[in-house]
Formats: C-alpha cells, structure tokens, sequence
C-alpha cells in the first residue's frame, strides 16, 4: 500500500503493521484511540495518555529518540512528526525502517491525521468513525458560536509572556472557539510578547497554561499593573491544561469544548 | 600587556590637568547614561510623546501637580512596565561590565567574562531545580526561582573557590579551571532537569533566555544592593587592582594581602553577576566587550576602569534593550542578539582604531 504524508512522502507500507512505534504524544493518543494498544510496542518519552500508554517501552525524548532503542523493537511502522524529519527520520529509512510523519497543523488536519494513520494501519474503519465522531462534536461547537462576537485572548505558556502565536495548533483552537489571539501579529509560532504590547491588547480572557510550573490566576493578579487588564479585572484568568490545546490529537475536540466555554460560558457548557 | 600595566602601577597621579581629563570622562560617561535612560523611557511598543511622558513620571513622583490629559494605562505602562525595565537594564549593565573588568585583571586575561567561575551556570542550575520541584505557589509568589537563582550562584562560587585552593593560597590558572569543570557540571545537572521535566520545559527555556519583559521594580530594588556595593567595592579597590596586574609574588613585595584581595574581588564580582543573572538570564557581550571599550577610550587603569565600566555598560545595556523594542510587531528581539549585533562592530571599530595594544 503507497500512502503520502504530512511531509509530502510517498512511503510503502506493510498492509497491516503489527509492531508500531510512535514518536509523539498526540500520535499515541491516536493510535489508542483506534483500538491499537496492542500493536505499539514503543512509545516517546511525553505520550502520557492514556494512562496505559505511560506502561509501554520508551524509546527517548521526542526531540531525541533513542536509535537503538527503537531498532531492537523491530517496528514494521514508526509514527514521526514534522520535527523529525530532517534528522530522525533518514538516520530511521538507513536502517531499513518504515515512517510515516503524521502532523496536524491545524483542529481539521487532525481528522485528515487520523484517517491516514486510519489507512495506514489497516484500521480504516475505526478512523472514519472516530474522525465524523470528532467533525460532529466540532460542527455543534462551531454551529453554536456561529456569530458570536470574537474574546480577545493570551494564552500564557511562561510568566515571561512566551506563548503561542500564528500557525500554532493552539492559536486554530482559540479561532474555532470565537475567540481572538491577541498574539496573532507576532509573525511566529511561538513569540515572546512584549509586555506593553499585552496592556495594549488587553485580552478579555486569559488561559493559564504555565500552572504546571507554578504560575497562578491569583499570582497573574499580582503582577505590577495587571489589575487593570480586562481578564483580571472581571476574573476571567483560567488554568487549562495545555495538552489537551497543545496535541494534534482525538482529545482536541475536548480542547476545543473546553476553551469554548471559558470564552463564551453563555453559549457553550 | 605587562609593560602598560606596570607604568600603571609605577605612575604616582600627577594633578591639574589629568584631574581635569579624568573628570571629563565621567561627564561623558554620565551624560551617555542619562541619554541611554531618556531614550530607554520614550521608545516602546506604547507610543507617548516627550511632554506626555516628562509629565506622567512628574507627576508619579508628586513634583507636579495636573489633571492627567493621558489614559490609566499609558501611565500603568510607563511606570510600571517601562521605566523598571530601563532601570533593571541599568543595574545590570553596570554589573556586567565591572564583573567583567574585574575578571579580566584578575585573571589577567582579557577572554574573561562575568560567567567564567561558574557563576552563570549556578544560576541556572538553582532556577532550574525551583522551577521542576513542586513547591507551593506562595513561595512562587515571593520569587523563590531569584533567590534559588542567586544562591546557588554564590554557592557555585564558593565551591570553586574552595576546590581551587592548594595549600595557603589559590592560583589564577587553577581557580579558572574548576570555575570551568563546576560550570559544566551544573549545566549537565540542568540539562537532566529539564529531560526529567518536560512539561516545564518552556518555563524553564524562557527563564533561561532572560531579558526584561517582566522586570519589576521589585525585582529592581532586589537587585540594586548587590549591584551598589559590588561596584562601590571594586571601585575603592582599584589600586590594588592595579597592583594584581603583576604576579602574586611581586603583588606581595609591594605589601599587598594578594589571597584577601583576590577573595574580595571575587566575591564582589560573583555578587554582582549573581544578582543579575538571577533577574534577567544570561546577556552575553556585556561584560566580555564593555571593559575593553573603556580601556580603549581611557586607559586601563582600574581606578577609573571600574566606575566608568558601570556608568558604560549600563548605558550600554539601557540603549541595546530599547533597540531590541524598536522592531515592528506585539514583540522584541533579544536583548542578547542586540548587544552582540551592535557591539561587536563597534569594539572592532575602536579595535583597528587603537594601533597599539590594548590590554
């Protein structure tokens, strides 16, 4: 079977692979979510979900996978993402190994992500009813939000300012549930915004992503000046848990519902 | 380098028209800094004209009684955002750059930077490791990754000036080399951190980048002790300094307690280093070039190389971080990308300049 992925590659597979190795959490959550638990015999460092996941072999950090882990696993499929490419993926090719490098730029590439991993494990089926599960819960979101005037946002992944900026996968989840990036100028994925240009914006909500590493709604209304930006000021500065905007996988449409209703509370639950 | 180092020490201070010199190159060196502090205030991504601005911090400082004409939030801007950044970019500019010089002498070497001991490397070891242990929030609040930054800075010092010591005294060569194997050390231990911790991993890389987009005036005011008395030390030590040109045996002919000196000295320059790494990163160039300017402009004499490479390298650093502000978009450049992109040229200028040599 010949398949063409995210890098443009037209690869030949095995019809059904029964030994597969993925490179990325959102590409894990993909192939549990497709009853494949039992054909991943490897795992990135990050894939923590489902729980389950965390049990299989790890084969290194998603920036630097472990070669000789992987080998000894003898996959006859590898799940890799646009990072890899340029290193991992042919250092993977020399040794005779098969990858397909599945990454989902935005919320509907992730339905066209599934259905290839769909095809390319023979679990075609199950792909397409999960990605029309996924497109319909999408659709009510979307349908409900339709004409709802945009929330000014900052996503805040350091007390730094570092956040994400255009053509993130974050700043297509924050459009699709009306809201407005206040990053969106920045010109990069992943800007530093400057300070100023913050009060500037002044985002009606802010989504905390850095609690994990300590940042708190009530420490953010602590900050020198902050008082009088319009998120803290009507208490709209919320923890979310940044895998769930941050992976281009099947839980994006709990992502998407729970970003929806921290911007819009009165339309979405 | 030993030759102009010598007529240095040798030379006694004549007087009359040399004082009148010396104090020419402070007034330039003042007037560059108070330059580099009206342009840091009036550049940013907020726009406010000269009158408007001139009269917000008037009227802050209760000198000037108006009815504000300016919104809240120009003013929040200003006070809050602004002017702690122009002044965090001050203090470490200055402490940058006198570390530096310091280093420098001391080591005799003119490669030296603030982060040669393993200082800039105990810093990040220390936020690191506040950063990945799950602490409660409050200790956040109060700034636990600074003082963990800065602790263990000072503690990586220590320990490098411990390990360098054989018998009663602690060589040069020595005491650069542990500062070096400590420093690699602590980064390893750093870069464990961050792989045993990934979903910290874009906190931690964004304390490492640093810079002065948050800068408080708290974090200010928690920085400038360090950098003052750092300062004031090593500027009342520039004799000895001098004195430390030579090698310790001859240092100690002339009378000089060569082990205390160099201890103070140290500790003085970690303190600075320390305090300003742990508020806004790593900013390489500063400490490395800034010194070498000032020997270049006005000798290397370390009575006036001290305080003039504060009054310098804090206008240097004020002016580089306003530049960083001037690019179009919600965002900045590097701070780091700008002294070295607009350093490096300038020092290479005075470099072909100068047809002598310098250190």
């Amino acid at each position: 079977m010949i398949v063409t992925d995210d890098a443009g590659r037209q690869i030949t597979l095995p019809a059904q692979p029964r030994r597969i190795v993925s490179l990325s959490a959102s590409n894990t959550e993909i192939l549990f979510a497709l009853g494949l638990e039992d054909q991943v015999v490897g795992v990135d460092q990050y894939s923590d979900f489902p729980p389950s996941a965390k049990g299989k072999p790890q084969v290194g950090s998603f920036a630097k996978p472990d070669l000789e882990r992987i080998v000894a696993l003898e996959p006859d499929l590898i799940l890799a993402t646009e990072m890899h490419v340029k290193t991992t993926v042919p250092d993977l090719e020399q040794r005779g190994l098969k990858v397909l490098v599945v990454d989902p730029k935005d919320t509907m590439g992730v339905l066209k992500g599934i259905r290839l991993i769909g095809r390319a494990t023979g679990q075609q089926q199950q792909a397409e009813d999960l990605a029309e599960g996924m497109q319909a819960r999408i659709a009510s979101v979307t349908a409900r939000l339709q004409g709802t005037e945009p929330v000014r946002v900052f996503f805040e992944l350091s007390p730094a300012l570092h956040t994400a900026g255009p053509g993130s996968f974050v700043d297509d989840v924050i459009r699709l549930a009306a809201g407005s990036n206040i990053a969106a100028g920045a010109g990069k994925q992943w800007p530093q915004l400057n300070q100023e240009s913050l009060f500037m914006a002044d985002p009606q909500v802010i989504l905390l992503a850095d609690h994990a590493a300590g940042e708190t709604p009530e420490m953010v209304a602590a900050r020198p000046g902050w008082q009088q930006i319009s998120a803290v000021k009507n208490g709209r500065v919320v923890v979310v848990d940044p895998n769930l905007v941050n992976r281009p996988g099947p839980r994006v449409v709990e992502g998407l519902g729970l970003i929806a209703g921290i911007l819009h509370p009165e339309k979405v639950k | 380098m030993r030759g102009v180092m010598e007529v240095v020490v040798a030379r006694p201070r004549p007087a009359g028209r040399s004082a009148r010199l010396r104090l020419g190159r402070y007034t330039v060196a003042v007037a560059a800094l108070l330059l580099a502090c009206m342009v840091g205030v009036m550049v940013g991504k907020a726009p406010v004209d000269p009158g408007t601005a001139v009269a917000i911090l008037l009227s802050r400082l209760h000198l000037l009684q108006v009815v504000p004409w300016w919104p809240a939030s120009l003013e929040t801007i200003l006070w809050e955002i602004r002017l702690p950044r122009v002044a965090m970019g001050a203090l470490v500019g200055a402490a940058l750059s006198v570390a530096g010089a310091t280093y420098q002498g001391l080591f005799r070497n003119p490669l030296a930077d603030p982060y040669l001991v393993g200082v800039a490397a105990g810093a990040g070891l220390g936020a690191t490791l506040a950063m990945a242990a799950p602490l409660p929030a409050s200790l956040y609040s109060l700034g636990i990754i600074q003082f963990a930054a800065f602790g263990s800075a000072l503690l990586a010092m220590a320990l490098v000036y411990s390990l360098a010591r054989v018998g009663g005294s602690t060589p040069i060569t020595t005491l650069v080399l542990a500062g070096v194997a400590v420093g690699a050390l602590a980064n390893a231990m750093t870069s464990f951190l961050m792989y045993a911790h990934g979903d910290k991993l874009a906190v931690i890389y964004s304390w490492m980048l640093g810079g002065f987009n948050v800068t408080t005036w708290r974090q200010a005011a928690l920085v400038a002790p360090s950098v003052l008395i750092a300062v004031l030390v090593i500027s009342l030590l520039g004799r000895v300094a001098n004195v430390m040109q030579l090698d310790d045996d001859q240092a100690r002919s002339l009378g000089v307690n060569v082990e205390l000196v160099k201890l103070v000295l140290v500790v003085a320059a970690t303190l600075a280093t320390a305090a300003s790494v742990s508020a806004a990163g790593l900013i390489g160039f500063v400490g490395l070039v800034v010194p070498h300017v000032v020997r270049i402009l006005w000798g290397p004499d370390h009575r006036s190389l001290i305080p003039l490479s504060a009054l310098v390298g804090a206008a240097f650093l004020v002016s580089a971080d306003a530049g960083a502000r001037l690019v179009p978009g919600p965002q900045d450049i590097p701070v780091g990308v700008v002294t070295a992109f607009c350093g490096a040229p300038f020092f290479l200028y005075l470099l072909r300049q100068q047809k002598r040599s310098v250190f």
